[in-house]
């Protein structure tokens, strides 16, 4: 086996692996030829070569898992839905799953510094279909954005049907990660700190709010901000910003006064809603965890899913997780999110240049704060919103996309300064 | 840089996680067992089986209260919704379902509506009502949306008979009254479930759960109660209350006085179980009706109580004489009296405490008194005298050991606490002992003082009431049975004996002979309450009273007590106590039950002399014949019709195997005469002595039969066949007599 050696710069060499040669005593040692730079190459078929193990190893038990919860949560619920066909959600799940793994292994070869050219064109293109919602809804194409009820998340293209903030939340990150390692010593001036980014915010942001889709927007804010607060713009301008979004949601809260009071009346008491309040779904998720106690009803065996919990395939698919695997398992599985969370941040801040870390650290965050608001949301932490949860939640496109994020997360890994094993 | 990055990380694991945890922990394992009954509770549909009410059953194996499967028609609106044409379902299911239910259709189409996954549309159909709807759902293609389940109705054989003690169940099946309440929980057995899961639209389930609890159906009750002892104490109470106009209910208990097991409960006003809510009284019914709204509604559901209630446990009476027993024997027990021990009765004796003379019943008074002639003069003053020589506290203790201050213990539901003078009334008040020593101004129910009667007449022990014997299951394996010891001696068995002569004589030729039955050795005491308290609180209405008579059998080994007891009688041509009143239809019920129950008749002479015999076979032989047969059997003839030489006879009264008095004759009856003429008008008997019915009787060409006191004075109280009625010549009367020349009547004044 070869031994593993470091370059001068930290930079780990492809190991292959070398047949031990016989002792060659008679030939004289030869000049060794002049070592030449040449651009970083990744074999795409050795799996380990140069990738973080560890964040592997983490991105694919959460896949796994989330594979085996989505086909238990979503049984019954195709079942009914899909004319008695149990394996519905699951074989498209399946499907995107495997065409995500090919996706993360060819863009883990895919050098991440392209992004800096790469970074307006994708953010033009995630502006552009956010865009598109309104002007289809303005000019009467409503069957091309499908709605739940007042909010029009979805863009339905054909055969292809997602939702634009994914790709949006996606495109800031690089947007901001290119713009913040090219303005790296001007990030404590508003000119090139704070203004630009807040321009974007507001453009990306203003667009998500008009498809109501609160928890997006939200999102969207903590990504930027964490990026901007990490790239070493100043603290005052978060707190200024902060200021101005709790304004903002108080004006909000006004103009929507009791829907939205509603709401956190429902949130506090789940079981005694004020009257007009629907949090069926939220007691639901609460009858499942609490069904499932220390060690759970086993995989499989969730009642809840039985068409009690809307959707258990979603939003709330952590809820029948909770039921079957009980509190042992959802412990089990948010301390491997944690460790996804520490894994990818670790790898992230050891990228060779300031770039591929803002980068890291921002496809990290993307997947951390969903999972955590997710899980929050299906524990009635924080008030119901609709995020999805990375890895389990229901979604051809969004694990594609996941999937290839986690593929841009595993290439900063390949150049990070971190030791492989 | 990379610093603030980790930093921010930890922050979002440690907040973001950390409140996640908390909020698992919270949901998870301190509410999760709640959380999870209550998910439990909306996911698992839970259908009950009802299991099957146990059988009553009486002393012999008759069935007295049974259950038997009857079915519920229950709609499902909610499936009915999931038809392609709900509207045209429901309105199939409405006209279809509406004759086969005996309801309207707009009914049954309105419960169609809604949301709901069960409507009960009719309770308690039988079987074939069940294969009706069957059909209908069949014919009309209806899988769903119309379900039957199995339930149970309760049937009660013998109708009106034991109603009181039996009771009745609710809709539900439930215990409400008498031994069905008393005995609910080991009748009713326990509920089956079938639990199966369910979908949140309650729809099939891909993947089934099922689990199934049977249903274990209820014990069987057998009870110490026989029907035909207790048919026979409703007959007789029943003609009683009719006689005497009896207008606030009656009482007959027997009871085993070895064992307390009760062999028959009576009481009136009735009702049929199997229809309780009916209001049986037509009088009664009568001024319900006449009444409106919210005053109607008030007496008719105080009406259901009083038919309902089972007097003879839940309502209390002044005892009055019949509690003398209890008195005397306390007397003899302590020694403060003998045998021999005499009083004069002055007809009245001044008590302390009262401003007035208490009066014996008697008011010329009895004299000079043994201690016998005292208990069978029924004798105001002599009891008085032994609760003077006795004490309050003496007294006291007696009236605790007879049970009177305690429940008897019996299994019905409702006993009613009794209400006496304190031991510190008895020692300070020297007329509250004096009135509550002959049974005044104190209430128990009846079921105390057959309970003291019988402690008498076994030899001093006092014994639990009882009606059921033992509680099966469905295979017969006894599961408990009554406890029939005794709870304590109260007197000895010395004093018992003695009172049992002394009520033997009683019931012979004292003031308690009205219960004699010739050929048993009654043992009585009659009782005649007035019902003070409620002439107080009225007194321009006549004093009502209570006619009780409380007797045993036979005075040489005495199995059987009987108490009857009729409140408020009213007479015009007989005093209204309880040797007139009670005294005749205890002897009547003695008469017939005591056969029954295997205690054999032993006449003496004189009762022998006046045994009836039975008339032979006459009919189809020629006179000649007839009047050999009839020479042989000591009867005498007379003939009506065609009297010649070798004439058939045709007919014959009285009828072959009915009862002609010793002496007495047989009309026959052969051809060419003229069917008319040959009937009588029944005169009235009533207060005759027995050599004026005998007079009477002759006149009209009919017989008597004596029953009851033998004695001279005796005079006729009934007779079987009312007055005015046709009979044919020849015909025996039964007539009952009492001797009222001693027997008590009212008007004994108390405190």
């Amino acid at each position: 086996m070869a031994t593993i050696g470091r370059t001068a710069r930290g930079l780990r060499r492809v190991p292959r692996y070398e047949p031990p040669q016989a002792p060659q005593p008679e030939t004289p040692p030869q000049e060794e030829p002049k070592k030449r730079r040449r651009p970083v190459r990744y074999k795409l078929f050795s799996l380990g070569a140069g990738l973080d193990m560890p964040l592997l190893l983490f991105i694919l038990v959460l896949l796994a898992i989330g594979l085996v919860m989505l086909f238990s949560a979503s049984y019954a619920y195709s079942y009914y839905t899909e004319d008695g066909n149990s394996y519905s959600y699951i074989w498209n799940q399946g499907r995107y799953a495997v065409l995500g793994l090919l996706a993360m292994f060819v863009i883990s070869t895919f050098d991440y510094h392209r992004f800096h050219q790469l970074a307006l064109p994708i953010f033009g293109i995630s502006v552009f279909f956010l865009a598109l919602i309104p002007i289809f809804r303005a000019v009467g194409l409503s069957q091309l954005v499908p709605n739940q009820g007042d909010a029009y998340r979805w863009l339905q293209l054909g055969p292809l049907n997602f939702q634009p903030s994914e790709i949006a939340k996606f495109a800031l990150i690089v947007m901001f990660a290119h713009l913040i390692s090219r303005y790296s010593d001007k990030m404590d001036s508003f000119r090139y700190g704070v203004l630009p980014f807040a321009l974007l915010l507001a453009l990306v942001g203003g667009l998500i709010i008009i498809e109501n889709h609160l928890s997006a927007t939200l999102i969207i804010l903590m990504l930027g901000a964490i990026l901007m607060f990490v790239g070493g713009t100043k603290l005052r301008w978060f707190l200024i910003g902060g200021a101005l979004l709790v304004a903002l949601l108080a004006v909000m809260l006004l103009t929507r006064e009791n829907y939205q009071i509603g709401r956190i009346l429902g949130w506090l008491d789940p079981f005694n809603p004020p009257e007009g309040v629907d949090t069926w779904q939220t007691r639901q998720s609460l009858y499942a965890i609490g069904s499932g106690g220390l060690l759970g009803v086993g995989l499989g065996q969730s009642r809840q899913k039985y068409l009690w919990l809307p959707e258990p395939q979603n939003d709330f698919i952590f809820a029948i997780v909770c039921e079957e695997l009980g509190f042992v398992g959802a412990l089990v599985i948010i301390i491997l999110f944690a460790m996804l969370i520490w894994r990818g941040l670790y790898v992230s801040v050891h990228a060779k240049d300031r770039f591929g870390m803002l980068l890291g650290v921002g496809i990290t965050f993307l997947v951390g704060i969903q999972a955590v608001l997710n899980i929050c949301v299906v524990t009635n932490t924080i008030p119901n919103t609709g995020i999805s949860l990375p890895f389990f939640s229901y979604g051809g496109t969004a694990l594609l996309m996941l999937l290839g994020e986690m593929g841009v997360l595993l290439n900063i890994s390949r150049s990070a300064n971190v030791e492989k094993t | 840089m990379w610093k603030k990055a980790m930093r921010l990380g930890l922050a979002l694991v440690a907040i973001g996680f950390g409140a996640v945890v908390v909020s698992l922990i919270r949901w998870q394992l301190i509410r999760g067992e709640e959380l999870s009954n209550a998910a439990l509770d909306q996911s698992l549909q839970s259908t009950t089986l009802s299991a099957m009410r146990g059988t009553i059953y009486d002393s012999t194996g008759k069935v007295l209260a049974q259950s038997a499967s009857v079915w519920t028609v229950v709609l499902e609106p909610a499936y009915i919704e999931e038809y392609d044409d709900p509207e045209a379902v429901r309105r199939t299911i409405a006209s279809g379902l509406a004759p086969i239910l005996d309801m309207t259709e707009e009914e049954i189409y309105e419960k169609s509506q809604g949301n709901s996954y069960f409507v009960y549309l009719k309770r308690r159909v039988e079987n074939d009502v069940r294969d009706q709807v069957n059909q209908f759902l069949e014919d009309n293609e209806i899988s769903s949306g119309v379900r039957l389940i199995e339930d149970y109705k309760r049937y009660y054989p013998y109708g009106t008979v034991a109603s009181t003690v039996l009771g009745f169940t609710g809709t539900d099946g439930q215990g409400l009254e008498g031994l069905e309440l008393q005995y609910d929980s080991e009748l009713r057995g326990t509920a089956g479930r079938l639990i199966a899961s369910r979908n949140a639209v309650g729809t099939d389930m891909p993947f089934e759960y099922e689990q199934y609890v049977e249903a274990e159906d209820g014990n069987d009750l057998v009870l110490t109660i026989d029907e035909t002892v207790q048919s026979i104490l409703e007959k007789y109470l029943a003609e009683g209350v009719e006689q005497f106009d009896v207008t606030n209910g009656a009482v007959a208990v027997m009871m085993d006085v070895n064992t307390g097991a009760i062999l028959g409960l009576a009481t009136t006003p009735t009702y049929d179980p199997n229809d309780p809510f009916t209001i049986y009284d037509e009088t009664l019914q009568a001024q319900i009706d006449a009444l409106s709204g919210e005053e109607q509604d008030a007496a008719f559901n105080e009406a259901q109580l009083k038919q309902w209630r089972n007097k003879a446990v839940t309502d209390t009476y002044y005892p009055g004489s019949v509690f003398k027993m209890c008195t005397y024997a306390m007397g003899l027990e302590e020694g403060v009296v003998t045998e021999q021990t005499t009083y004069t009765c002055t007809g009245s004796i001044m008590v302390d405490g009262w401003n007035e003379p208490i009066h014996c019943w008697r008011h010329s008074g009895h004299g000079l008194e043994t201690f016998r002639d005292g208990l069978c003069n029924s004798c105001n003053p002599y009891t008085i005298y032994i609760g003077q020589l006795l004490g309050g506290e003496t007294f006291a203790k007696y009236r605790e050991a007879f049970g009177f201050t305690e429940s008897t213990g019996i299994d019905l539901p409702g006993e009613s606490l009794t209400l006496y003078h304190s031991v510190e009334d008895l020692i300070n008040t020297p007329s509250d002992l004096a009135v509550e020593s002959f049974g005044q101004n104190f209430s128990i129910t009846p079921i105390h003082m057959i309970t003291a009667a019988a402690a008498i007449a076994n030899g001093g022990y006092l014994v639990t009431p009882h009606v059921v014997d033992r509680i099966q299951d469905q295979d017969g394996n006894i599961l408990e049975t009554a406890d029939t010891s005794y709870r304590r001696q109260v007197v000895s068995e010395e004093t018992s004996e003695a009172i049992i002569d002394i009520l033997r004589q009683n019931a012979e030729s004292g003031s308690a002979n009205g219960g004699y039955v010739a050929g048993y050795r009654i043992c009585g005491k009659t009782g005649t309450s007035e019902k003070v308290a409620q002439h107080n609180e009225d007194p321009t209405k006549p004093m009502e009273y209570i006619a009780s008579y409380c007797g045993f059998a036979p005075a040489e080994d005495p199995q059987y007590a009987l108490l009857v007891f009729f409140d408020e009688p009213h007479s015009e041509t007989t005093s209204v106590g309880g040797n007139s009143v009670a005294g005749p239809y205890f002897a009547k019920m003695m008469e017939e039950i005591l056969p029954y129950l295997g205690v054999e008749a032993q006449y003496s002479e004189e009762e022998y002399a006046n045994l009836d015999t039975t008339a032979p076979s006459l009919v189809g032989m020629t006179l000649e014949q007839a009047y050999q047969e009839l020479e042989e059997a000591g009867l005498s003839y007379s003939v009506v019709g065609e009297e010649s030489e070798g004439t058939v006879v045709t007919a014959q009264v009285p009828a072959v195997g009915s009862p002609v008095p010793k002496e007495g004759k047989v009309v026959l009856y052969t051809t060419g005469y003229d069917e008319a003429s040959t009937y009588v008008e029944v005169p009235d008997f009533t207060g005759y002595t027995v050599t004026d019915a005998n007079y009477v009787a002759n006149l009209q060409g009919l017989q008597i039969s004596v029953s009851g006191s033998s004695s001279d004075t005796a005079t006729v109280s009934s007779q079987d066949i009312d007055q005015g009625e046709l009979v044919q010549e020849g015909s025996v009367i039964t007539l009952t007599f009492v001797d009222n020349s001693n027997a008590e009547t009212g008007g004994n004044a108390g405190g």
